[in-house]
């Protein structure tokens, strides 16, 4: 049977009807890992015998009537900067390329517990890209290639999850998002992706970037696929001072109308396929939501705070890095000069950049509630080539409106789903931001629009032998 | 095309320092003229460099040492814009200390 490109919900039907087992649907996706990831340098390492096992476990449990629910028996793959016992993580860096962490994150944990089969750590962009690389080419793994074109760019830092998704070789997995590592993947490899609030997942047992700016989340096939899985890897965790005691789960509203507020500039000079994808999309949503034109976000500087957040807590993260200079080992030039400016920055500019963070929070959120959503394409443009600086990737396109920056350093959720083709037969992406924990409503919008379309569905080109 | 703004392009830049990928849907710089790139970086700019270099002293080629300059430089171009943002001696840190006791 084809289960490469089946969502959780099918696989899980599947399962449940005993017309295939864990053991099975393990190997089929090691299989397909070990023979296709490569193609597009996706995966880090498989996690064979320990699939095998949680496999085999899941079998005998299901045999014995013993359900644990939605994601019982269903393999996934993690980016590999989230902790795993008996297998390395990497983090994407050649410096930590042997790194063993004999525990595991918090997220696999909670996956383990719900019968979830580890197939596979997924690749990354070297320390999730906080040192700064300006190309594709960042991480020991090589560029991230999106299955749809492979001369093109997966995006980052979920490089790995995004095409491996994308390429049928798992059918979920775990990323990270600080500032647009979820949702670009996703659009680039035309999968769904979904950052949660921060908070709202445990970070216990992830690679720290900026401790108060990273989020885990999932990338899947549908808006529901990663719905359940929020609702597995959600909520409080005494190993994480920063989760919240919030679970997450789907419910099943039915507001006559949602208020989408459209960002002033969010579609102008941009890719006109971009573009043009957007407002289908909100096309064909026309009767479930009313849509506010040209709203602007409060005018606060967004930049300047992530800036200083990220530059002082990735240098401290990375202190050891930059101490002993294994940086100097990194793949991307570029990124072994990273972190050094960040030195610069006093405790004073730092603290002031947290304390206008909280005027940030509670505009933002005034903002936001003004509408249920704001809509905006993921990406002003499709994914850039990966022989080609970003900067030089597609000129001209200098419009769009800035919301994942502003949105991630607030740390309220947001959502990508795919929603057409552009340039090189590669994918598109829609985005939907919300007001913190209110990921419930870009579910239900999102499944709407998945109920609508079938961008979702499709698969790309099949790889030559 | 509207042209991009001398702040937008400064925002941009400030997050281009930290990360350029954080950019995201910020709107992009026109590659051919980076202006504030083309300045001489500020002497603050400089000796904030040379103690990073003092630091790390055997680390940086010159062109190594331009680029870190014109980084700090940058960022310190924005730091204007976090002391322009009103706050009072309240507005603490968005994050709250705990003090720990452990087991007795």
């Amino acid at each position: 049977m084809d289960f490469a490109f089946l969502s959780v919900v099918e696989l899980g039907r599947l399962l449940r009807e005993k017309k295939t087992s864990a053991t099975e649907l393990a190997a089929y996706f090691l299989e397909r890992l070990e023979r296709i990831g490569p193609r597009y340098n996706a995966v880090v390492t498989v996690t064979r015998e320990r699939a095998l096992a949680e496999a085999a476990q899941a079998d005998r449990e299901i045999r014995q009537g013993k359900w644990r629910g939605p994601l019982h028996g269903i393999p996934y793959g993690v980016k590999d900067l989230l902790a795993t016992k008996g297998y390395p993580t990497t983090w994407g860096a050649q410096p930590y390329r042997e790194q063993m962490i004999e525990a595991d994150a918090t997220v696999v944990e909670k996956l383990g517990a719900a019968g979830a089969v580890l197939v596979a750590k997924l690749a990354m962009v070297e320390l999730a890209g906080g040192k700064g690389y300006t190309q594709a080419n960042a991480s020991f793994t090589g560029p991230g290639k999106t299955p749809w074109n492979p001369d093109y760019w997966s995006g980052g830092s979920s490089s790995g999850p995004g095409a491996a998704v994308a390429a049928g070789l798992v059918p979920f997995a775990i990323g990270s998002e600080t500032s647009g590592s979820i949702l670009t993947p996703a659009a680039y490899c035309g999968v769904t992706g979904l950052r949660p609030t921060y908070g709202l997942v445990s970070r216990h047992g992830a690679m720290a970037l900026a401790w108060t700016m990273d989020k885990l989340g999932p990338m899947g096939r549908t808006i529901e696929d990663c719905a359940i899985v929020l609702g597995v890897i959600a909520g409080k965790d005494p190993k994480d001072p920063s989760s919240v005691a919030r679970g997450f789960r789907m419910t099943t509203s039915r507001a006559a109308k949602f208020k989408i507020g459209v960002p002033k500039g969010a579609d102008k000079d941009i890719q006109p396929e971009v573009a043009a994808n957007f407002r289908q999309a909100l096309q064909v949503l026309e009767d479930r939501v009313e849509v506010v034109e040209d709203v602007e976000l409060p005018d606060l500087p967004y930049g300047a705070v992530a800036g200083m957040i990220i530059g002082a807590e990735g240098v401290s993260a990375f202190d050891d890095l930059l101490k002993d200079g294994r940086q100097a080992q990194l793949t991307a030039p570029e990124d072994r000069m990273g972190g050094y400016p960040a030195l610069a920055i006093s405790a004073a500019d730092y603290l002031r950049a947290l304390r206008v963070r909280r005027l940030m929070q509670r505009a933002l959120d005034d903002f936001l509630k003004k509408f249920d959503m704001l809509a905006v394409p993921t990406r002003t443009t499709v994914a850039s080539p990966i022989d080609k600086p970003f900067r030089e990737a597609w000129p001209g396109f200098t419009g769009g409106a800035n919301v994942i920056g502003p949105t991630n350093v607030v740390g309220v959720p947001g959502v990508s789903v795919p929603n057409g083709f552009g340039v090189q037969g590669l994918p598109t992406g829609l985005s939907f931001t919300t007001r913190a924990f209110d990921e419930g409503k870009l579910v239900t919008l999102g499944r709407l629009y998945q109920s609508r379309t079938d961008w979702h569905t499709r698969r790309p080109p099949t790889p030559s032998p | 095309m509207d042209a991009m703004s001398r702040r937008a392009f400064a925002e941009q830049l400030a997050l281009t320092v930290a990360a350029p990928w954080f950019i995201e849907d910020l709107p992009k710089a026109p590659a051919p003229s980076p202006q504030p790139q083309q300045q001489e970086p500020s002497a603050l700019a400089k000796s904030l460099a040379e103690t990073v270099r003092l630091r790390y002293p055997d680390r940086f080629t010159a062109e190594d040492l331009i680029t870190i300059t014109r980084s700090i430089d940058t960022r310190l171009g924005q730091i204007e814009r976090l002391y322009a943002t009103a706050l009072t001696n309240a507005d603490e840190p968005d994050f709250v200390y705990s003090v720990y006791r452990g087991a007795d």
